[in-house]
């Protein structure tokens, strides 16, 4: 397979390095040293130019390639890479970084060209959530900024919902504002209707709102001790990030940024979250706001060295689980081996997302459960949809499931009675065999 | 004229740094403009044959004033925000002190000296409602109607009135219209402030047509028989603008209960966000207004009022059943959203109601409506600004933006929020005492609790007081310092204190 590679930073030379031993990498940067070094290393072809340029794309072959993969620091640069590619070759699949979670979401909402879209900020935010946030999930992804969520559970022997485990669907007593998109037993899906019920050794697939996911780990992880107190060192674009989908958990966040400018604009932007502008290693001020009483700490700031000593600090003070951004490769292993618990390099986590993607390609997808079986779409239902106007009880039952529908900003999760409306984005879980019939069908 | 061209001449240093001339040339023409609005009880005049003159002379006079005022400046396309405080204070005084000229030309026996048609007429533009009228029974209808029509024309503003139908105002308006409007910050409904004001009148003038309908319907169907046509009219101008003037001698208490019930409905209505009804009725979003805070504590409040009164009327056995729901409602109702109607004589009952209704008067309704006082919207913030506070006594770094409505308020608006607060308490207590001192050497029966009640009742545009200055009394037994006083109060509580002091500072003249 043939794959251009814009941009050779950390990020571009993490994939060359994941890929170069069974496709064939063109590599394309303005830097004609990162190049040379590149080329040295691997056996890839490297063009010298700006990837936001058709003339550029061209000279790379982008027409004879499979993949465009554009991944410079620069969020419209790879953008408009990616979009210049489109016409330039249409049967070409795009994958662009950023880090603008805007992008993303204006992707998510299907008006992008782009087929991928990877945001390094809510990579590294996920990487985090499924260090700490909902336990005994197996996986988490959140649509509408955090407002609904899809969780898969493994159901074991420990599970304490009498009310829910073993008995019929339509007498259990499932959380409010959730439902059971999939129970998957013995590698056979099982479309839940109201006769099937949950049994241990299942695996679930949960849609609801953050309450009702918090509920259903309760419900079947009792024992689980909850990280439910989290301080995050740096109000930067990562913190802010990590910040938001730990929120929509319902996980309480301290926010600790230095620069009172910033520290202000984040607390206007997160009002759910508290924000204490201090450089946060005074001592003062952890004994003051009892810092060391946190489950977990978070060291997001841009300075690896500051990240550094305020984690070791925190570890000092008795913080048992700390997790720290780091931005150089090498500062990993400084980091794990002076103590903090877990390293994370956003460039790293970037780089394994957009493998991850070029080893299994599949198309327009916004989130897979359960490897590849079924897909979440979010849609935005247009007008002359024939399911437009009509409650949710008459809708076809096809085995796809609208878990919430997103209206004015606010989501809801729909009962019988609810009518769908044009306009409304849709979240709808659905085997991936389906999912470009039920796209048509809104 | 001259003094005019002379105080163009004494203040013209270098360093002046307001442009008067273009202020007073701005304030001429709303003058000209206003002067038409004497029209309309002249029209009435000559409906019921009574002489129209009185009318016809104030506004040839108005129209001269503003019209000479007009042709001795040099006029600009666009005021400054400077000038927009000089432009906002002097035309409500202007337009208090032409209001005022109907009621001295008129031949009566009331209202016939110079300072008492002032106090009536800057009572009327304010939407005040105090009333320093002994007999109602002898104005004429057209005179009557004329009071009425003045706290129609104050409730909305007479910018935003210019600003919706005068061509001139199209650019710098903003800036005159926030110092106008009540509230802290006005909430844009369009980019166009000429739509935004268009849509406010829009709604008052609905609102007001309704009313009237209903009001009428009631007199005409026989559920009020005192009901007429002219009453309804003149009720319905006083109840949007939360005015409060009403030609009955018992105010409303001289109605039926479902025309008292009625107005319970449209005082809240004029009490609540214009622009939040707008929202919720044209837009069909009624949830933003559920959602509101101010609006939701704007209800609580009223609903607490109403309470406590209903406990105390009920447990003195003042009054009983539905008499005791509606005039507990009513009163609070009428005093807090500062329209200052009366269903009953409130002077009359327990000290606790009348303490209750003092703290209702600072209140006041919400932001973006007619009616006056602190309103709810700033209690609301200061509240919050007060948990903030103590949160950092705890945790000094920790840092929390205000938000009203999810909407964070930036702390420059905060400020002047407190700056407002105090400005007003503190007025409120110079009043007081004022009154109070005044009232001891002329020997009148004023008590402390009266003299608040005086001072109140004026600076939050309110209407009646206690004691002799109760809602079936009149502020006639006042002296002409004590009206001069609250005069003044009016005056300040209209324009929400700020644009005015702030022309008393030297740093305003100042270049």
């Amino acid at each position: 397979v043939r794959i251009v590679i814009v941009g050779a930073g950390q990020v571009g030379t993490t994939i060359v390095e994941a890929l170069h031993d069974e496709h064939e990498l063109v590599v394309v940067d303005l830097d004609t040293a990162r190049l040379a070094a590149l080329s040295y290393r691997y056996d890839v072809t490297t063009i010298e130019g700006n990837g936001a340029s058709r003339r550029t794309l061209q000279e790379a072959g982008i027409a004879q390639s499979d993949l465009l993969i554009a991944c410079t620091s620069r969020d419209e640069v790879n953008i408009i890479s990616a979009l210049f590619a489109r016409p330039l070759a249409p049967d070409t699949r795009t994958i662009a970084r950023t880090a603008n979670v805007e992008y993303l979401e204006v992707w998510q909402e299907r008006e992008l060209d782009v087929d991928f879209i990877v945001s390094s900020e809510l990579e590294t935010a996920y990487a985090v959530s499924r260090l700490i946030g909902v336990p005994a999930a197996r996986q988490t992804d959140v649509f509408a900024e955090g407002q609904v969520q899809i969780v898969e559970f493994d159901v074991e022997p420990g599970a304490r919902g009498e009310d829910v485990v073993g008995r019929l669907l339509r007498e259990a007593r499932i959380p409010p504002n959730s439902k059971v998109a999939s129970i998957i037993r013995g590698g056979q899906a099982i479309v839940p209707r109201g006769d099937q019920s949950i049994q241990v050794g299942d695996r679930i697939i949960i849609i609801g709102s953050p309450e009702a996911a918090r509920e259903w780990s309760a419900i079947l992880a009792p024992e689980t001790g909850r990280v439910d107190d989290v301080v995050i060192y740096g109000a930067g674009r990562t913190g802010v990030a990590i910040a938001r989908v730990l929120l929509a958990q319902q996980i309480r966040v301290r926010l600790i940024e230095a620069d009172p400018e910033r520290a202000r604009r984040v607390a206007e932007e997160l009002p759910d979250a508290r924000v204490f502008n201090a450089t946060g290693i005074d001592p003062d001020f952890i004994e003051r706001e009892r810092i060391g009483h946190t489950r977990a700490a978070i060291f997001a700031m841009r300075d690896d060295p500051k990240n550094h000593y305020a984690a070791t600090l925190a570890k000092l003070h008795g913080v048992p689980f700390t997790i720290a951004i780091v931005h150089d490769t090498i500062s990993m292993e400084v980091f794990e081996r002076a103590g903090t618990d877990v390293a994370i390099n956003p460039r790293l986590v970037t780089a394994e997302e957009i493998v991850r993607f070029a080893h299994d390609p599949r198309t327009q997808q916004v989130a897979m459960l359960e490897g590849d079986r079924y897909e979440i779409l979010d849609v935005t239902v247009r007008p002359e949809s024939r399911l437009v106007h009509r409650p949710f009880r008459e809708l076809p039952m096809t085995g796809s499931l609208i878990g919430a529908i997103v209206r004015d900003g606010e989501a809801i999760f729909p009962h019988g009675d609810d009518v769908l409306q044009p306009g409304d984005r849709a979240i709808i879980f659905t085997e991936s065999s389906r999912a470009s019939e039920v796209e048509r069908a809104l | 004229v001259i003094a005019v061209a002379r105080l163009r001449r004494a203040v013209r240093p270098a360093s002046l740094g307001v442009e008067i001339g273009a202020a007073l040339n701005l304030v001429g023409a709303l003058l000209k403009w206003l002067s038409l609005s004497a029209l309309m009880p002249a029209a009435v005049a000559f409906g019921y044959g009574e002489p129209p003159w009185p009318f016809l002379a104030a506004g040839a006079i108005a129209a001269g004033v503003g019209w000479s005022l007009e042709a001795v400046t040099q006029g600009k396309e666009r005021v400054g925000a400077r000038e927009g405080f000089l432009v906002v204070s002097l035309i409500w005084l202007l337009a208090a002190a032409f209001g005022a000229l109907p009621y001295l030309f008129w031949d009566g026996s009331q209202l016939d000296r110079p300072l008492d048609a002032l106090f009536e007429s800057m009572s009327g533009f304010t939407t005040t409602g105090a009333s320093v009228v002994t007999d109602l029974t002898e104005l004429s209808r057209s005179i009557a109607i004329w009071r009425q029509f003045t706290q129609w024309l104050g409730g909305m503003g007479i910018i935003v009135l210019a600003l919706a139908i005068l061509p001139r105002l199209r650019v710098g308006g903003r800036q005159l219209m926030e110092s106008e409007l009540p509230g802290p910050e006005m909430e844009s409904l369009t980019t166009r402030i000429r739509d935004t004001a268009r849509r406010l009148w829009l709604i008052y003038l609905a609102l007001t047509a309704a009313e009237f309908v209903l009001l009428s319907a009631y007199g005409w169907s026989g559920a009020d028989a005192r009901m007429t046509p002219y009453q309804a009219i003149a009720h319905a101008f006083t109840t949007m603008p939360t005015g409060g003037f009403s030609p009955q001698a018992r105010s409303v208490g001289a109605f039926a209960a479902v025309t008292q019930w009625t107005i319970v409905v449209f005082m809240i209505l004029a009490g609540a966000n214009f622009a939040l009804m707008y929202r919720a009725v044209v837009r069909r979003a009624p949830r933003v207004a559920v959602r509101d805070g101010e609006f939701r504590l704007y209800l609580a409040l009223l609903l607490l009022g109403s309470l406590v009164l209903l406990a105390d009327l009920l447990g003195r056995g003042i009054y009983e059943g539905e008499a005791a729901v509606r005039h507990a409602v009513f009163q609070t109702v009428a005093i807090m959203t500062t329209t200052g109607y009366a269903s009953a004589d409130f002077t009359q009952w327990p000290v606790l109601a009348a303490v209750v209704l003092l703290a209702l008067m600072f209140a006041g309704g919400s932001a973006a409506s007619t009616a006056g006082s602190i309103k709810v919207v700033r209690h609301l913030l200061v509240g919050k600004l007060l948990r903030r506070e103590l949160d950092q006594t705890v945790h000094p770094e920790v840092v929390v933006p205000l938000r009203i409505a999810g909407t964070v308020v930036d702390e420059r608006t905060v400020r002047a929020v407190i700056a407002f607060v105090l400005l007003y308490v503190g007025l409120f207590a110079a009043g007081t005492m004022a009154l109070a001192l005044d009232a001891e050497r002329a020997g009148l029966p004023v008590s402390a609790l009266d003299a608040a009640f005086a001072a109140a009742t004026t600076l939050g545009n309110v209407g009646p007081a206690f004691g002799f200055a109760g809602p079936m009394g009149s502020f006639e037994p006042f002296t002409d310092v004590s009206a001069g006083t609250m005069i003044a109060l009016m005056w300040l509580g209209r324009l929400e204190v700020i644009p005015i002091v702030v022309l008393f500072t030297r740093r305003y003249w100042r270049a």
